[in-house]
């Protein structure tokens, strides 16, 4: 892996606080960190650590106070509101926890509205099938079940084949086996596509199918961590 | 790293939504779309039918050689006179009044000298003669050479005197005379005097045309505005039809027309035969005579061969200073020559013109007119015989001609501002809908955004919808347009005016009026509200935090019952979407107000009227005292006399005939209170109103033809709605406008008057007369208003709807919610529907009340620039009508809204839970 690859994404000093006077609340505190091209990034952290703020600032959706980003040698602060949307739209692909479908688009449509952001997208009918829905492609969403739902969300982030997978809590609104399955999926993506993913999850168990952990509270790195014995997401447990 | 597969970057997949937005919408875009098209449709109707119209109106000045005015003299003058007047060059009335009163004075001046040189040269000759018998006589006496007395010489010279004189004394005078006619001294003489009475005629002279001039500017800015003068001789006559004996009309018949002011023959064929006349088509239609029937003109029956539009006579104006025109009553008819020497009042000399240089535009028109007037005036006082000029309308000052055009005008543009005002009511519902689809997707959206959505690409998806629909609405609107209600909008104008045919014209006009100022009327609304919300960053969509400015507590609201407080939280957070509610009321009951109160004004007219005359029957004679000079009085109980005159109000905008009235003393049909100084007035309330004027206030009142101007104060203002008028008791009207002492105009009655003979009488008025305005603009109307309440209370249905929907679909989720705690479809309607009923209800009154003021003001704005006035009247029962619509058309909608709760399902509440 060349020096770039490994500070793919670079991340120093980075701070953030909500509001003004008494009431400001310091949410991140100055970090530090590096993530290599195509790995797969857990952000842990109880609520109000400040990992969900951490995302949004590296998806360029929310600003830092002070600190830089760089995702593969390109200042974020440097982008205005346009570039920052060219920005997400050529190399970011997001995931959230409440799906977020377009509820009047089938399967296929939800994910073409992703593909049609990449001048290059990923095979549709393809990824249909890797993502157990090619035989659902023309439902609504609301005739479908939630990880269902993560899985087309997820199709729509991954088929523009972004260089970042940002997802926030993906499996958070999921019961056990199906957030196992939406797991499952992301290792198989990421793996397939070589796309770095970050997640956040407050799910102590997903540390364990990671490259690398990141763990905050009160808006500070408390652990940065390379795994040295990941195993896959079939095996993990809750 | 497996092998990856690439697709085709496929098409923007928010395309397909906008058409699934409009399908799942349906009900929602079909109500905007309806209303769009129908409007869009009627005025682009409006505008096709209008355009060909006036297109039509404009050609047929020159098709049908229409006048470019027209004047009428007392009698008919002379063909130098005429010849005179064609010239269009103005008399030197100081020349010519000189030279008419020098050659009027000169008997005069040279029997006033010969008098004066004969008395002399008498007393020459006397003398002469005296002094030549004295001499003889004393001669005699010497000779005699005896002295006499003094008396005997007396008496010889008496004789011889007396002799003398008797033999030598006139022919000594007539030889006398005859040398002093050829003398220098006598030519002197009579020059002095000349001189002297040419001075004084011409101090007079020059007195009597200054005040002349400065009235008519005679002396200013003069150019010869040469004119063809046309005879259009015209007899007025009582119409009568004999298979109608209930209708009682007027006619003005015309004689043959051949050079001007001609005719759009619509049906039929032009008379040929004295018994032979062609009427208006309009009067025609509304008095229900057709092809073959048989009218009588004072008695002389004709029967009808043709339907005609004459060009003079577009909208059926009797007078030029009438309010409104009347085409129910009033008819225009040309028959043969010969019949119309059948036909036996009066006959007017009224005489066309037409610009022989014709004006480029208005400006200049009026500048010609002008001119020609002072020409007019100049030779018709310049003419030998006394000749009065008794009217003079330039065409385009002539309602008859321009009534309809500036009415179709006006119309066109009443339509369009109606259409913007609803596009505009219709955009920001639409605005509202999308800000509320904004809220409501606001996840979606703000995923969109953070995966590399850009605002344009949103910006347009949310726009195309409202535009899709307003191009669609424009492009069937448009072809209805064309259609449809071209001939709905024609029909509605053939229903009033004469209008000759016309030729459907394709407008662009009516295109870019009805479709592109609506397109950007809804696009720039849209934009505005879009672009604002789409400002927000990715994270406050994905968060749902649209509001701009975040309030840090919940407003306290007061310690009222649960269910109270519940409501007015939903008042709070439906703000936008009520004031939006707010708006539609408005614009609902504004026009409500029109098509309500309309109505309502011409019934209360209708109604009172004949109430509001000062008797039952007003007879205006053709002078006060009969051909033998005895004063006309009539035996009729009750029965007064009456003074009428008519001088101007002038405003920058509008010179206004007002009726000044002289009354009896103590008068039992118009009791004003007494006034004690000469300038103090009593004025009608009508005249108060129009012109804002309040007891104590001074006006000025003009004559319309002389330089003469009287300023009066408002001793007190009578309650009188019928007419703007003056009153003053009848001795100072007659002191005011130099008539004799005992001189009246006619007589006030509540009994017919039958004791005079109808030779006398030039005018009865009666009621009938008095609401002709009121039945004229009830006829043309009274049918269309009805359905326009319709229109309205649909349109109030359908704002009412559309924003109800989106108050009941911003409030799902909590609707839901409530429903899963366990509240009734019924107490869930009282907590969200009361709320909306109680904004309704406050709105419709306030609305109501906005609405009848605002209307007033614009029926204000419109009576300044018509004659006559009369107030906007809405009835208690019209407001309670004007409630009651915009109330059952949301009751109607409140059950569709209860429905609407009573099928948002529980479950809606858990699936959406975040």
């Amino acid at each position: 892996m060349s020096e770039a690859e490994r500070k793919f994404l670079e991340v120093h000093g980075l701070k953030k606080s909500f509001g003004t006077g008494d009431t400001k609340q310091d949410v991140l505190r100055g970090l530090d960190f590096t993530v290599s091209k195509g790995e797969f990034c857990v952000l842990l952290g109880p609520s109000g650590s400040g990992k969900s703020t951490l995302l949004n600032i590296l998806g360029g959706i929310d600003s830092a106070d002070e600190g830089e980003i760089l995702i593969n040698g390109d200042k974020l602060e440097d982008m205005n509101e346009k570039s920052l949307t060219r920005y997400r739209r050529k190399h970011l692909g997001y995931v959230f926890q409440s799906y977020n479908l377009i509820p009047n688009l089938n399967v296929k449509e939800n994910i073409e509205t992703g593909a049609y952001l990449s001048d290059k997208p990923l095979d549709i009918d393809e990824l249909l099938k890797i993502l157990g829905l090619f035989e659902h492609r023309y439902k609504l969403p609301n005739q479908l079940s939630g990880g269902q739902q993560q899985r087309v969300s997820i199709g729509r982030a991954i088929v523009k084949n972004p260089d970042i997978l940002l997802c926030d809590e993906p499996t958070g609104a999921l019961d056990y086996t199906t957030s196992k399955e939406i797991l499952q999926l992301i290792e198989e993506v990421n793996q397939k596509y070589g796309n770095t993913i970050i997640m956040v999850t407050h799910n102590e168990a997903i540390r364990r199918m990671a490259d690398h952990v990141i763990k905050l509270r009160d808006g500070k790195i408390r652990h940065d961590d390379r795994n040295t014995e990941k195993i896959t997401a079939a095996e993990l447990e809750w | 790293m497996e092998k990856i597969s690439f697709g085709k970057r496929p098409k923007n997949p928010l395309h397909k939504r906008v058409w699934r937005d409009l399908l799942r919408d349906w009900k929602r875009y079909l109500m905007i779309f309806a209303m769009l098209v129908v409007t869009i449709g009627f005025v682009s109707g409006m505008y096709v039918a209008n355009n060909s119209m006036m297109t039509s109106l404009n050609g047929n000045a020159a098709k049908f050689r229409r006048e470019d005015g027209h004047f009428e003299l007392s009698r008919i003058p002379e063909p130098e006179v005429l010849e005179a007047i064609a010239s269009g060059k103005k008399a030197d009335m100081v020349k010519i009044f000189r030279e008419r009163a020098y050659r009027d004075a000169e008997p005069e001046i040279v029997d006033a000298v010969r008098e004066a040189v004969e008395e002399t040269v008498r007393e020459q000759v006397r003398a002469a003669i005296t002094e030549q018998v004295t001499a003889a006589v004393d001669a005699q006496i010497a000779e005699a050479g005896a002295e006499l007395p003094d008396d005997m010489r007396q008496e010889m010279l008496s004789q011889a005197l007396e002799t003398a004189m008797e033999e030598s004394y006139d022919k000594a005078v007539s030889d006398a005379l005859k040398e002093a006619w050829d003398s220098e001294e006598y030519k002197d003489a009579l020059s002095k005097a000349e001189d002297k009475a040419h001075k004084k005629i011409d101090r007079e002279i020059d007195k009597e045309y200054t005040k002349l001039a400065e009235r008519y500017e005679l002396d200013r800015n003069f150019d010869p505005v040469p004119v063809n003068v046309y005879e259009l001789f015209f007899k007025n006559a009582d119409e009568h039809i004999p298979d109608d004996a209930a209708f009682e009309g007027k006619i003005r018949v015309y004689n043959t027309r051949k050079e001007v002011d001609l005719f759009d023959l619509l049906s039929g064929r032009a008379p040929q035969n004295d018994r032979e006349i062609i009427i208006d088509r309009m009067h025609a239609e509304n008095a229900g005579i057709q092809i073959g029937d048989t009218v009588k003109a004072d008695g002389a029956e004709f029967e009808v061969v043709g339907l005609a539009s004459f060009t003079d006579y577009i909208t059926l104006y009797e007078s030029n200073t009438d309010t409104m025109f009347d085409a129910l009553t009033f008819d225009v008819g040309m028959v043969t020559d010969e019949g119309f020497a059948r036909i036996g009042t009066a006959l007017h000399a009224n005489y066309a013109f037409t610009y022989k240089n014709k004006p480029a535009d208005l400006y200049e028109e009026k500048t010609l007119s002008d001119h020609f007037l002072k020409a007019l005036i100049t030779q018709a006082a310049a003419a030998e015989k006394e000749t009065e000029i008794k009217d003079y309308v330039p065409a385009f000052a002539n309602l008859a001609i321009n009534f309809a055009e500036d009415d179709l005008g006006t119309d066109m543009a009443m339509s369009g501002v109606i259409l913007y005002v609803l596009t505009a009511v219709l955009a920001f519902i639409f605005a509202v809908n999308i800000s509320s689809t904004l809220e409501k997707e606001a996840s979606s959206i703000g995923t969109l955004r953070a995966s590399g959505f850009t605002k344009g690409e949103l910006l347009r998806y949310y726009m195309s919808a409202p535009l899709l629909v307003v191009i669609l609405a424009a492009v069937i609107g448009n072809v209805l347009g064309y259609t449809v209600f071209k001939d709905i909008a024609v029909g509605m104008y053939y229903l009033s005016y004469s209008l000759p045919t016309y030729e459907t014209l394709w407008t662009p006009e009516a295109f870019i009026r009805t479709t592109i100022i609506p397109f950007v009327l809804m696009l720039a609304i849209n934009f505005v509200v879009i672009v604002r919300m789409l400002r927000l960053s990715p994270l406050k969509f994905l968060r749902h935090d649209l509001k701009k400015t975040r309030r840090k507590k919940a407003v306290r609201l007061p310690r009222w019952r649960f269910f109270r407080r519940f409501r007015l939280r939903v008042f709070l957070q439906n703000i936008p979407n009520y004031l939006m509610l707010f708006v539609g009321i408005n614009f609902v009951m504004l026009l409500l107000s029109l098509v309500v109160g309309l109505p309502s004004t011409l019934s209360y007219y209708q109604d009172t009227m004949p109430g509001m005359m000062f008797a039952k029957e007003q007879v205006l004679l053709t002078d006060y005292k009969d051909e033998d000079g005895e004063i006309i009085r009539t035996a009729t109980e009750g029965a007064e006399p009456v003074s009428m005159g008519a001088l101007e109000y002038r405003t920058e905008k509008y010179n206004e005939e007002i009726s000044v009235y002289g009354i009896a003393e103590n008068s039992r049909y118009i009791s004003t209170g007494k006034t004690d100084k000469p300038d103090d007035m009593w004025i009608s309330t009508a005249f108060a109103g129009k012109y804002h004027l309040n007891t104590g206030d001074s006006f000025t009142m003009h004559e319309k033809y002389e330089n003469k101007q009287y300023t009066w104060h408002v001793a007190g203002v009578y309650s009188y709605d019928a007419a703007l008028a003056v009153f003053m008791p009848n001795e100072r009207f007659n002191e005011i406008f130099e008539r004799d002492a005992d001189a009246f105009s006619g007589y006030l009655s509540d009994e017919t008057i039958t004791d005079i003979d109808e030779k006398q009488i030039v005018k009865r008025i009666t009621s009938d007369d008095m609401i002709k305005i009121a039945n004229q603009l009830d006829h043309s109307i009274g049918n269309y208003i009805v359905y326009f309440q319709y229109i309205c209370v649909i349109i109030a249905a359908i704002i009412l709807y559309l924003l109800t929907k989106i108050i009941i679909e911003k409030n799902e989720l909590p609707i839901a919610m409530v429903k899963i705690l366990g509240y009734e479809d019924g107490e869930i309607a009282r907590l969200y529907l009361l709320t909306t009923a109680v904004v309704v209800i406050i709105t419709e009154l306030i609305a109501m009340a906005i609405g009848f003021y605002a209307m007033k003001l614009m029926w204000e704005i419109m009576m300044q620039t018509l004659g006559g006035y009369f107030t906007f009247i809405m009835k208690p029962e019209g407001f309670i009508k004007e409630f009651a619509l915009v109330t059952a058309a949301y009751l109607l909608i409140t059950v569709c809204d209860f429905i609407r709760i009573r099928r948002i399902p529980k479950v809606l509440a858990l699936k959406n839970a975040e």
